[in-house]
């Protein structure tokens, strides 16, 4: 019975093959979506987890997390220097290091920070590398191409925008950080003085050169002499972001407190994200009724194709039941036959959107920095164990229409 | 070896006025050969469905060795005919991308989850005495006459007590028709079948014992009752 089928199969590949790839793009869009979903909660929830309380003028949580942490570039309100001294100065904080966004080079943000912040927030350094030390040092994330001695100068304006050269400002960079799986592999540190330079927000660094690090003969170790905060001296100008660590769970609830004032606004970027999911949820949800829309559409196409195909077979139904096939056996027939087709859509589904989502994560990940864990698990292929089964069910439609068809009937047509 | 007995039996469809048959007694001995003729419309599928269980008439009995099959489910007449019937019909019904030895045991396959000892054999010899090879050939590609010969095969493989033919030549040219002919009767009697044909090749009902003529249903000509 089973060569039967199998000759069966054979001989009816091509409907077979389309009821196939039916089936398997339906799969794969329903696997797609849960499994990118879910890579992007995993991906955001590593990405933030190493930053304790964000802390940013009033507005969006949203925004402030998604810039600060994501390093997607947006016009924040600045929080007040004052607000970065004091925190730097308090006992219950481990590092506090503010998030400055400079120009881009290339596509690639320059963010301005201190090099504590690089030391203290677990990026390690690349073989020989070091953070930087003066005015006109960087240090790059593991995905820009750029190597420790090369030097550059940034272009105006943020990432994403072309503009010209800032030739009054050159860095030279001193360390590679090793790949994070962040954003931030995608972005170039330099002292966040620098950046309130370009910005003309002066910082301890009013009376710098502003050929800085341009022309090194002439102003050889001049940059080296600037203070590099922390400590900070003076006014200090004003930040859009300050990542803090602070030194236990209980400062941490502490500094949040004291931060949402009318004047700051202090966020657990995992709460955030937590909402933000929430969200996403709710994207999954619509992406899941499209998905399952999409499958109850692939499964009438298969009933459709099956029953077009059954009236077809009449005859040959007719003959197996004359020369004695019984009843079941036909329904067993058309049943396994279906079910051998669909099960084989299913697993190329599987595999398609397992493949379909790991390709898209690589975008991502090139676009974004952020490392999106594909993985396929436990409930997913529960999940394509129910389409099966549902499958089956449907499978059942036609394999019951060959069963109640009458022999005689079909010989005579 | 089985002797047909059909008692008033009627076949009726909602749309017709005419009974589609209407054979109020016919007895066929166990053994012996029957040919059926009439013209296109005659009843004569009708026929060979009823008394090979494929249809129930609305009225009468039609026993096989004294076993009314009119009055058996679908699934017990499934089994019966199984069991007794060897069916031939016009348009083969062999299934492609099966060889010829498959083809023979196929419905023996949908019967037993695990084929009986000795029946490959059966059908090797039954393959042997149709003249054609074990070959792993599909019989697709067989010759029509050849196709009709692999069927014969298959009728016999259960040693059945009838061989049903639905106009076994009519779609053969007549050399494999002859061929076609002198294998069936041969082998019903060698089997020890009754055989029942429906036919309009005279060469073939020529060789029968009798000949009955189907026109509207009914019987209206009989071999037997002329040389009586």
């Amino acid at each position: 019975m089973i060569r039967f089928i199998l000759a069966d199969l054979q001989r009816l590949q091509a409907g077979a093959m389309i009821v196939v790839l039916l089936v398997a793009f339906a799969t794969a869009l329903g696997m797609a979506v849960r499994i990118e979903e879910r890579a992007l909660r995993l991906g955001s929830a590593r990405a933030a987890d190493r930053f304790d309380v964000v802390i940013g003028a009033p507005g969006s949580e949203t925004q402030l997390v998604l810039s600060s942490i994501f390093l997607q570039p947006s016009p924040l309100a600045l929080v007040s220097g004052d607000v970065l001294k004091q925190l730097s100065q308090d006992p219950r904080v481990d590092h506090a290091a503010p998030v400055g966004f400079g120009d881009s080079y290339h596509g690639y943000p320059i963010i301005g920070t201190t090099a504590e912040f690089i030391e203290k927030s677990g990026f390690r350094m690349e073989g020989r590398g070091r953070g930087f030390s003066a005015l006109s040092e960087a240090v790059v994330g593991a995905r820009v191409p750029m190597a420790i001695g090369d030097e550059f100068s940034p272009q105006h304006g943020l990432a994403g925008q072309a503009a010209e050269e800032h030739h009054e400002m050159s860095y030279r960079i001193t360390g590679r950080m090793e790949p994070s799986a962040t954003p931030w592999d995608r972005a170039i540190l330099v002292p966040i003085e620098g950046v309130w330079h370009v910005h003309g927000l002066g910082g301890g660094v009013d009376d710098l050169d502003p050929h800085v690090g341009h022309d090194h003969d002439h102003h050889e170790g001049h940059d080296e002499i600037a203070d590099l905060g922390p400590p900070w001296a003076g006014d200090v100008p004003g930040v859009p972001a300050i990542l803090v660590k602070p030194r236990t769970i209980a400062n941490a609830y502490q500094i949040r407190g004291d931060y949402r004032t009318e004047t700051t606004m202090a966020v657990f970027p995992g709460e955030v994200l937590t909402r933000l999911y929430a969200t996403l949820g709710d994207a999954r949800l619509v992406l899941t009724a499209i998905a399952i829309g999409t499958q109850m559409l692939a499964g009438t196409a298969v009933i459709l194709v099956t029953m077009a195909h059954l009236s077809q077979r009449r005859r040959q139904i007719g003959a197996l039941r004359a020369f004695g096939a019984p009843r079941l056996a036909v329904f067993a027939v058309v049943w396994s036959e279906l079910l051998v087709v669909i099960g084989l859509g299913v697993a190329a589904g599987i595999g398609l959107g397992y493949a379909g989502a790991k390709a898209l994560a690589i975008l991502f990940t090139r676009q974004s920095g952020m490392a999106l864990p594909v993985t396929l698990e436990v409930s997913d292929l529960a999940f394509a164990g129910m389409l099966l089964a549902v499958a089956a069910l449907i499978a059942a439609v036609p394999a019951i229409y060959a069963y109640r068809q009458s022999p005689a009937a079909a010989l005579r047509g | 070896m089985l002797d047909l007995e059909m008692e008033n039996v009627t076949v009726r469809y909602p749309d017709l006025p005419q009974p589609a048959l209407d054979m109020p007694r016919l007895l066929v001995p166990a053994g012996s050969s029957l040919a059926v003729t009439g013209p296109s419309g005659a009843g004569k599928s009708t026929f060979i469905n009823v008394i090979t269980g494929l249809e129930r008439p609305c009225a009468g009995a039609v026993r096989w060795k004294g076993q009314d099959i009119a009055r058996l489910s679908e699934a017990a007449r499934d089994r019966w005919r199984a069991k007794n019937v060897g069916l031939v019909m016009q348009e083969f019904h062999l299934f492609p991308g099966l060889d010829a030895m498959e083809n023979v045991l196929l419905p023996a396959r949908f019967r037993h989850p695990r084929l009986p000892a000795g029946l490959r054999d059966r059908a090797a010899h039954l393959l042997a005495q149709v003249g054609i090879g074990t070959g792993r050939r599909g019989v697709e590609t067989f010759s029509r006459g050849e196709m009709q010969r692999v069927a014969i095969a298959r009728a016999l493989l259960a040693g059945p007590g009838v061989i049903v033919a639905d106009e076994p030549t009519a779609s053969l040219d007549s050399e494999s028709g002859g061929v076609v002919c002198a294998l069936l009767t041969a082998l019903a009697r060698t089997e020890g079948a009754t055989l029942i044909v429906v036919t309009h090749d005279t060469a073939l009902s020529g060789r029968l014992d009798r000949r009955i003529v189907l026109t509207g249903g009914r019987c209206t000509g009989d071999s037997a009752m002329e040389a009586a």
